[in-house]
């Protein structure tokens, strides 16, 4: 897989697909461009250009030190479209922390957004709870407390290892939980601006469910869905969500 | 479909897990149709996203092994065998 130079950062980037360009993000810690591989991306690519990225300090990208807040995960965003040359309005989907960096790219870039589908963001980013885990426990508790839909595809030992290896990275060499914590509620007024179609798709049983039904009812032109299971909706519930972004991009 | 092909694509998706995973994990595992990918190898969804990749790259697009994984649910790519792949590949052909 290709790695783009996106400013100084290596960003390990697939695309498919021809058409009105998508751009996939994932979450923060468990996430990777994998997520959307094998669920929504060969759908879209049948109509869209699809473009994948793992974020700093996730899947095959390079994992520096710092620049895990939305304001540098938005400047990796942009330098990854400026590399492949992407300069008309984009669709955008992102799932957990992935959905508020769509979200601060629209407010940053208004014109450059065609559509957003946010899955299960959480508001306000650091207050959402799920990343509890994650400043409490060593990355092998936080394996450990994964739901089971996630955990058993690593049932052996050399999956767990790595993903625990991963893990103990990010939270103890980077700044990745820090920023996260720090980062600042968005504001509902500015929320208010965003007049793009926007897809709120929520977990039924996720503790972010609450920041679907304030997005819902802040955006201008927002529809908020649910699917069965938690906030790791691209696992715990991948074909009702990519019929819904399918539906939601395409339809 | 004569034997010599399905050696031959046998052997390409060793190659391919080896350049994935870095050839002092593969080597441990001998790879043959029966092999999985998930209980055998313990690729990671990412390692089987570069796997995916250079299928693809390396047979074409007569070898539509993205589309054929999408039709997948999840526990059946978890599932997959090498020979589950060598099978489709033939069948492209």
């Amino acid at each position: 897989m290709p790695l783009i130079d996106a400013g100084d950062l290596r960003l390990n980037t697939l695309q498919m697909g021809e058409g009105t360009p998508v751009v996939l993000i994932h979450g923060v810690l468990l996430g990777s461009l994998a997520q959307w591989y094998f669920t929504v991306a060969p759908v879209l690519a049948r109509t869209h250009r699809v473009i994948l990225y793992d974020l700093r300090g996730h899947g095959r990208s390079e994992v520096p030190a710092a620049g895990y807040d939305l304001r540098t995960l938005g400047d990796d965003l942009d330098a990854l479209l400026s590399a492949l040359d992407v300069t008309e309005p984009v669709d955008l989907v992102g799932h957990s922390y992935g959905a508020l960096i769509a979200l601060h790219h629209a407010l940053r870039h208004p014109g450059g957004v065609r559509r957003l589908a946010l899955i299960d963001a959480p508001l306000p980013p650091a207050a959402a709870g799920i990343f509890d885990d994650a400043l409490s426990r060593s990355a092998e508790a936080l394996v450990a407390n994964l739901p089971e839909s996630l955990r058993a595809p690593m049932a052996g030992g050399r999956r767990a290892a790595r993903l625990i290896g991963r893990l103990a990275t990010l939270t103890g060499e980077t700044t990745l939980l820090e920023d996260v914590a720090r980062e600042p509620d968005l504001d509902d007024a500015d929320l208010a601006g965003i007049d793009v179609p926007v897809l709120c798709l929520y977990g039924e049983t996720s503790r972010c469910r609450p920041a679907g039904e304030r997005l819902a009812r802040v955006l201008s032109d927002a529809t908020l869905r649910t699917v069965p299971g938690g906030h790791f909706v691209p696992v715990e519930a991948p074909a009702p969500m990519t019929a819904a972004v399918s539906e939601f991009l395409d339809g | 479909m004569t034997d010599p092909d399905r050696a031959q694509i046998l052997a390409d998706l060793a190659r391919f897990v080896r350049e994935v995973v870095g050839a002092s994990w593969a080597d441990a595992v001998e790879i043959d149709l029966d092999t999985s990918f998930s209980d055998d190898l313990e690729l990671e969804s990412i390692e089987f996203v570069a796997l995916a990749e250079k299928v693809q790259a390396h047979y074409g697009e007569g070898v539509d092994f993205v589309t054929w994984l999408s039709d997948l649910d999840l526990d059946a790519i978890i599932a997959l065998r090498v020979g589950d792949v060598v099978e489709f590949i033939e069948r492209c052909r």
